[in-house]
């Protein structure tokens, strides 16, 4: 039995600069980190690996500087890390994305669970973790903040439903993008840094995925980012007056304003 | 009296009155300078009149030396600008920076590269361009309190976790400009203003020239922010860092910023029994390397207030802490350029861990800014946690306040001055929780006492400790400063003829007793009051 967990690297810095050409952010290794949600993910794949002796590996999709991410989840207690690098994977949407790790997945023989985190703050869309589960014929759940039982056959989580929370079994294979502080993340130790450095990481290309180079990088993209703005700020005083009611009507009139 | 710039206080300025300390103080005026012009015709005024004068910056200090005690309020909140940029002859870049400016606003702006620099000279402005193509830099200090302004740093010479590596305040002060009580203005910079032994010779700008005969004590080899500091051919620029707002008001201060290493990592070791923690300290401070750069300690009563309040209050929920409960943890610092470096650092402390009996799978190993939060967050739980507990006491009993210790001993006292905090405070029964800087033998000793009783039999023990560390070589405030609480603590450090000394000295700068009166020491009977 396998748990795969993916991670993602975001720019760890609000300073961040668009290739003028693809419009995509452009990647370094400095002042990257990793996605919040995915320390998560990560947390909950050591746990439930360790609790159920099953074999974990995180995946992740990136420049050769990810495999800093990935050795630092084995030092998290994950067994092995596979880190996907090919100039042929670059400018990838959700989609090719998704099929890319897809690819890696099926090589490895398939898994019982995949963890991904919720979102990626870079991006916000939410998308790879369903769109993996849709390329490989798996069930998914979003936005899980407890994993309850898991045994050989299915899994039990609460998810959030944006207005109340949302009891689940599922079968296994299956995907699952979890919440932030759906789990403690504990830090490594000293002894877990020793052990990770131990831990083998391995680099595929798109040749070793044998992946179809139509379903990858931006060759596999079927959106592209035409354009991309900020939003302008806007910022206005306006004085209220008269009665406690009549200043909370005039506010209640300024909301609807705003949200409308 | 310039009315327009010195206000009558009013009732909802009560604020002005107090400061972290929690102690109420009182005055008739307030004033808030917008300019170092505004400020020496205020200190100037006051000076003729005979009105006291207190000095404030953010009010975040916890020795009450911002508390007024009658005369005026002089906050310093509105001077804040960073006024221009240069390097000092070493290479460094110096900020210009008023007091009132606030340390986490600085530390953004360093760290964004993001200055309003319209009102800077050419000059200025080409070091800034310089500044902005470089590396990236840091101010070193790092109090824990991030909203306190830079005057206030540097009236009691604060310093933070980094010290251990970096130094306090007064190690990263180029010069400062200073506004006497009578308005008269000196322009120091360090290694040009030195004294001639112990005797500074200051000329002001406006033709005045000041003999300050220097105190003769000699300061304590430790950590210390208690009274003036003195040596021999010492710069004027040191005289006035750690002088507690009494003898001028800094309207300018030259800092100077260090390269921020790439690196940074924080690595957490819990250990069975205190003494293992105690041992470590010992071995570890004296095989380490320059990427050390703080030395951080949890006794075991602080650890089970985190816990305790870990499962009771909803702000603290998150709080990440150890499966099991241990006597002790120590949080060092590393800071590199080369992870190859940091790595061989952390595999010593398992090392070391080791030696003492304790287990390397008890640490943390924080390197990825997620976790660096986290460890941020436990650090200031503690404090945040022990001011929790005295609000709730002060509810059953509104005179208390927190007794919480700043002494700092010498190398060879730590396991001794450690022992003796824990066997005085077992046999009293007193709540307690100490944490804090062992890599710089200081640790703070909180006491929580729980109602006036055991409030007396904390200061008791407090005064009992501050005689025995002096007896030791030991300072009675490595870092907060003396303020108004811990004045015969310093009378105990330095004995009469010390404060004699201090006394000298203010009256050459402050004739009439006006600024900061109350802070250090009492002021001579029936001088300078209206």
């Amino acid at each position: 039995m396998r748990i795969v967990v993916c991670v993602k690297q975001v720019p760890g810095t609000n300073q961040v600069y668009l290739d003028p050409e693809t419009r995509s952010i452009i990647r370094e290794a400095r002042h990257a980190v990793l996605n919040p949600y995915d320390a998560f993910a990560v947390a909950w794949a050591a746990a439930l690996g360790k609790q159920h002796g099953w074999e974990t590996l995180a995946l992740s999709m990136g420049i050769p500087a990810v495999d800093s991410l990935l050795r630092d989840a084995l030092c998290r207690g994950i067994d092995r890390a596979v880190l996907l690098t090919d100039r042929l994977f670059a400018g990838a949407d959700t989609w090719a994305t998704a099929n890319t790790l897809a690819a890696a997945v099926r090589k490895l023989g398939g898994a019982s669970l995949i963890l991904c985190g919720k979102m990626a703050i870079d991006g916000d869309t939410a998308q790879t973790g369903p769109e993996l589960a849709e390329c490989l014929g798996y069930a998914v759940v979003t936005d899980v903040t407890e994993i309850q039982a898991l045994s050989g056959e299915q899994v039990q989580v609460c998810r959030n439903t944006g207005d109340g929370m949302q009891q689940l079994q599922v079968q296994l294979p299956a995907v699952l993008t979890v919440a932030k502080d759906s789990c403690e993340t504990p830090m490594p130790s000293i002894a877990g840094l020793a052990r990770g450095a131990g831990r083998p990481l391995a680099c595929w290309s798109a040749a070793d995925l044998g992946a179809d180079p139509g379903l990858i990088g931006k060759n596999g993209s079927p959106t592209r980012v035409v354009r991309t703005e900020t939003p302008p700020l806007g910022k206005q005083s306006r004085p209220l007056a008269g009665t406690v009611e009549q200043q909370a009507a005039a506010l209640e009139k300024i909301i609807r304003e705003i949200v409308s | 009296m310039p009315q327009n710039l010195i206000r009558a206080l009013t009732p909802d300025q009560a604020d002005y009155l107090r400061d972290e300390s929690r102690l109420n103080g009182q005055a008739e005026w307030i004033a808030f300078p917008e300019t170092e012009q505004q400020l020496r015709e205020i200190l100037s005024s006051c000076h003729q009149a005979g009105r006291p004068v207190t000095v404030q910056g953010a009010r975040t200090g916890i020795a009450a030396a911002a508390v007024p005690m009658g005369g005026v309020v002089l906050s310093l909140t509105r001077l804040n600008r960073v006024r221009g940029m240069k390097r000092n002859a070493a290479g460094h870049y110096v900020l210009c920076a008023e007091p009132g400016v606030i340390l986490s606003r600085l530390r953004k702006q360093i760290e964004d590269k993001h200055f309003a620099v319209s009102d800077w000279d050419e000059p200025a402005r080409q070091v800034f361009e310089q500044f902005r193509r470089d590396r990236a830099f840091f101010f070193t200090p790092d109090p824990t309190e991030a909203t306190a302004s830079l005057g206030g740093m540097v009236a009691c010479n604060a310093s933070g976790a980094r010290s251990f590596r970096y130094g306090p305040v007064r190690r990263h002060i180029q010069g400062l400009r200073v506004v006497l009580a009578d308005g008269q203005t000196l322009d120091l910079e360090r290694g040009r203003e030195k004294a001639d032994g112990r005797t500074l010779t200051l000329r002001t700008e406006q033709g005045g020239q000041l003999r300050i005969d220097l105190p003769t004590y000699t300061m304590p080899q430790v950590k210390s922010a208690a009274g003036y500091y003195a040596a021999d051919g010492m710069d004027a620029v040191d005289l006035f860092i750690g002088s507690d707002g009494t003898l001028g008001v800094v309207s300018q201060i030259d800092l100077v910023l260090q390269p921020l290493p790439d690196l940074l990592w924080g690595v957490t070791c819990f250990f069975g029994e205190e003494e293992q923690a105690w041992q470590f300290t010992e071995q570890v401070r004296a095989d380490s390397g320059t990427e050390l750069v703080a030395l951080e300690y949890f006794d075991s009563q602080a650890l089970a207030l985190l816990a305790r309040y870990k499962a009771s209050h909803p702000a603290f929920t998150r709080l990440g802490l150890p499966q099991r409960p241990f006597g002790a943890a120590i949080t060092c610092e590393f800071q590199g350029e080369r992870e190859a470096q940091l790595w061989d650092a952390t595999e010593h402390l398992g090392r070391r861990m080791e030696q003492v009996g304790a287990s390397p799978e008890d640490s943390w190993v924080a390197r990825t800014a997620f976790d660096r939060d986290r460890l941020l967050f436990f650090r200031h739980a503690a404090p945040e946690c022990v001011n929790l507990e005295i609000d709730r006491n002060r509810q059953q009993e509104p005179s208390l306040t927190k007794l919480g210790t700043d002494m700092s001993v010498p190398d060879d006292k730590l396991q001794a001055v450690m022992r003796l905090y824990r066997e005085d405070l077992k046999a009293s029964g007193l709540p307690y929780a100490i944490w804090g800087h062992i890599g710089a033998n200081h640790v703070h000793v909180n006491l929580l006492p729980r109602n006036t009783g055991e409030y007396e039999t904390g200061k008791g023990l407090y005064r009992a400790w501050a005689n025995q560390i002096i007896a030791w070589g030991g300072s009675v405030s490595a870092e907060h400063g003396i303020g108004k609480l811990k004045t015969d603590y310093l009378a105990l450090m330095f004995g009469e003829p010390g404060l004699a000394d201090m006394r000298r000295v203010k009256k050459t700068c402050d004739p009439r007793f006006l600024l900061g009166r109350g802070n250090l020491f009492a002021p001579p009977e029936g001088r300078g009051s209206e």
